[in-house]
């Protein structure tokens, strides 16, 4: 059973606040699923490699140059909720 | 009800209409509908001057596409129908929507959806949801719902919609239009939201088989900014047998659970296609039982890393009224607020799976049992051309019925979620009406076969529509 203990950790982790209505439905539907999924237990997969690419991907390299004329950084700043000077504005933190 | 690429394009060559008119009655459909079916959440004032300005003789000249809130138009909103992007504004063009452009294709809005693409009717979006054209008391089918429904209604031509588990070809089938999603590799998504990487394809909602075919050879091909992306023709149209198309019918499709109208439909729609030139043969998939908790493991996984990214200090919702005690407390207030119920608990289950005492035991054998799928799958195209099931195991379902329970709610996916899984490419075509309400047929083509699947497409919606 999944305690409300370990949703908050994992939501920590996550980097999600859960609600106390959620805390209280997070577990249950986390338990359910959880117990769904443990059919694939039934799957003899000793001899299985686990899939990971469809087709040999490989990286794809390019020269390492600043793009400058198609999105500059002052355009992309201006976007931004709020920004002073170029430099993007957040709240204080005091920890 | 929907207005067809090929039918106003005649139109504007045979100069029977014009730019002004075509546009002016998609909007004004859009302005009489748009509130009561929540299909558009912005709709765009600029369509017929971008139409005047491309050349006639381009392949897409005089289409008009909605596009789904997850793909990015450079200078339009874009919010992938979560309130963390609800002021976000794009800053560059997908792949797929600068191929767009080249062809001669315009835009008209951005098409409401399940919030990153999580959910299997629309009802998930921050911004309300989408209802069926048939029954505004049922859901039109997600995650792809509003491009669904503005085609089904003609609020468009056609529309871009995106598929994880199903998101284009089950609201296709749920409105009565046609959707394809593509094999894996075959269209960019540099520039489309991620949802879940290792299942994440751009697909098209259209009106017939061949609109389908004729974006889906504008937008394809390899793009550098997606890695996954590979150059290929649409693959060789030739058959298993000479004059005749062999087609697949999975024993593990017809189980119980699939209501008695969508099981009429499939046998009546077999029935009619079967003859000398269609072969239908019995296959089995053995490993289908076991799609839907492989997939639920891996998209929430693949969901928990994508959406990492999402922190509502450079846009999006952010917790203003709180004291943030730590970059932590921050990230998580910001987050807790900008990201919707589904989306959360998917992020802390994709936690769960990934974290290091459980990433064996849930991850690790969820992408094993994939493998498996994936064979099944890789033997029987040895023997046929194509795989024919059901789309959805029922008709369109109430609004509210499923939203609480997920499990029950990705039943929907069942038949759709395997060609997702096995990064094949895969078609809904309507089929009939049964009380009012539209049943879909998928077809399952072998990887990169694409213009096999789309000759198989279009003689069977052939049939099917006389």
């Amino acid at each position: 059973m999944i305690s409300k203990k370990e949703v908050k950790k994992l939501a920590f982790l996550g980097r999600v606040e859960l609600t106390d209505e959620e805390l209280e439905s997070v577990p249950k539907k986390l338990e359910a699923i959880l117990k769904y999924v443990q059919k694939l237990s039934e799957v003899d997969t000793e001899k299985t490699e686990p899939f990971f690419h469809f087709s040999e991907t490989s990286n794809v390299f390019r020269e390492d140059l600043s793009n400058k004329e198609k999105n500059g950084m002052k355009e992309e700043v201006k976007k931004i909720k709020e920004h002073k000077n170029n430099y993007l504005k957040v709240k204080s933190i005091w920890g | 009800m929907g207005i067809t690429i090929k039918e106003t394009q005649k139109r504007l060559r045979d100069k029977e209409t014009t730019p002004e008119e075509v546009v002016a009655n998609f909007l004004s459909l859009i302005k009489e509908r748009n509130e009561e079916m929540n299909v558009f959440l912005d709709v765009f004032q600029d369509t017929v001057q971008e139409m005047k300005k491309k050349d006639s003789s381009l392949p897409l000249y005089g289409a008009v596409f909605g596009i789904k809130d997850n793909i990015l138009i450079k200078g339009k909103r874009c919010t992938a129908g979560s309130k963390i992007l609800e002021n976000y504004n794009a800053s560059f063009d997908a792949t797929v929507i600068e191929k767009i452009k080249e062809k001669g294709g315009v835009f008209i809005g951005k098409t409401n959806m399940d919030e990153f693409a999580m959910g299997s009717s629309t009802e998930n979006s921050a911004f309300g949801p989408t209802r069926n054209p048939y029954d505004l008391e049922r859901v039109p089918g997600g995650s792809s719902g509003g491009s669904a429904v503005a085609v089904s209604v003609g609020m468009c031509n056609i529309a871009l919609g995106s598929d994880t588990g199903g998101s284009i070809r089950q609201p296709a089938a749920f409105c009565g239009v046609v959707g394809f999603k593509p094999t894996y590799g075959a269209i960019s998504r540099s520039g489309v939201i991620s949802m879940a990487s290792s299942f994440d394809q751009v697909g098209v909602l259209a009106n017939i088989v061949e609109d389908a075919k004729l974006v889906f050879d504008s937008i394809r091909g390899k793009d550098e900014r997606d890695s996954v992306t590979v150059d290929f023709n649409g693959g060789s149209v030739e058959t298993k047998k000479k004059d005749k198309i062999v087609v697949g019918v999975p024993k593990e499709y017809f189980i119980e659970g699939i209501s008695s109208e969508v099981k009429e439909s499939i046998e009546e729609a077999l029935s009619r296609i079967k003859g000398e030139e269609i072969e239908l043969v019995d296959i089995s998939l053995p490993h289908t039982e076991y799609a839907l908790p492989v997939y639920e493991i891996i998209m929430a996984s693949e969901i928990s890393s994508n959406l990492a990214r999402y922190d509502g200090i450079r846009y999006g919702k952010e917790d203003t009224e709180s004291v943030m005690k730590s970059i932590e407390d921050l990230y998580m207030k910001n987050r807790g607020k900008g990201l919707g119920k589904e989306a959360k608990r998917r992020v802390v289950l994709g936690t769960y799976t990934l974290s290091s005492g459980y990433y064996d035991a849930y991850y690790i054998k969820a992408q094993k049992v994939r493998a498996l799928i994936i064979d099944d799958f890789r033997k029987a195209f040895q023997r046929v051309d194509a795989i024919i099931t059901p789309t959805t195991p029922t008709l369109p379902f109430k609004i509210g019925e499923k939203i609480e329970d997920p499990l029950t709610m990705h039943l929907s996916d069942i038949f759709t979620v395997t060609a997702s899984i096995s990064g094949l490419p895969a078609i809904s075509i309507p089929y009939v009406k049964k009380n009012g309400l539209p049943v879909g047929v998928q077809l399952i083509g072998d990887r990169f076969k694409e213009e096999l699947l789309f000759n198989i497409a279009e003689k069977f919606e052939k049939i099917w529509q006389t």
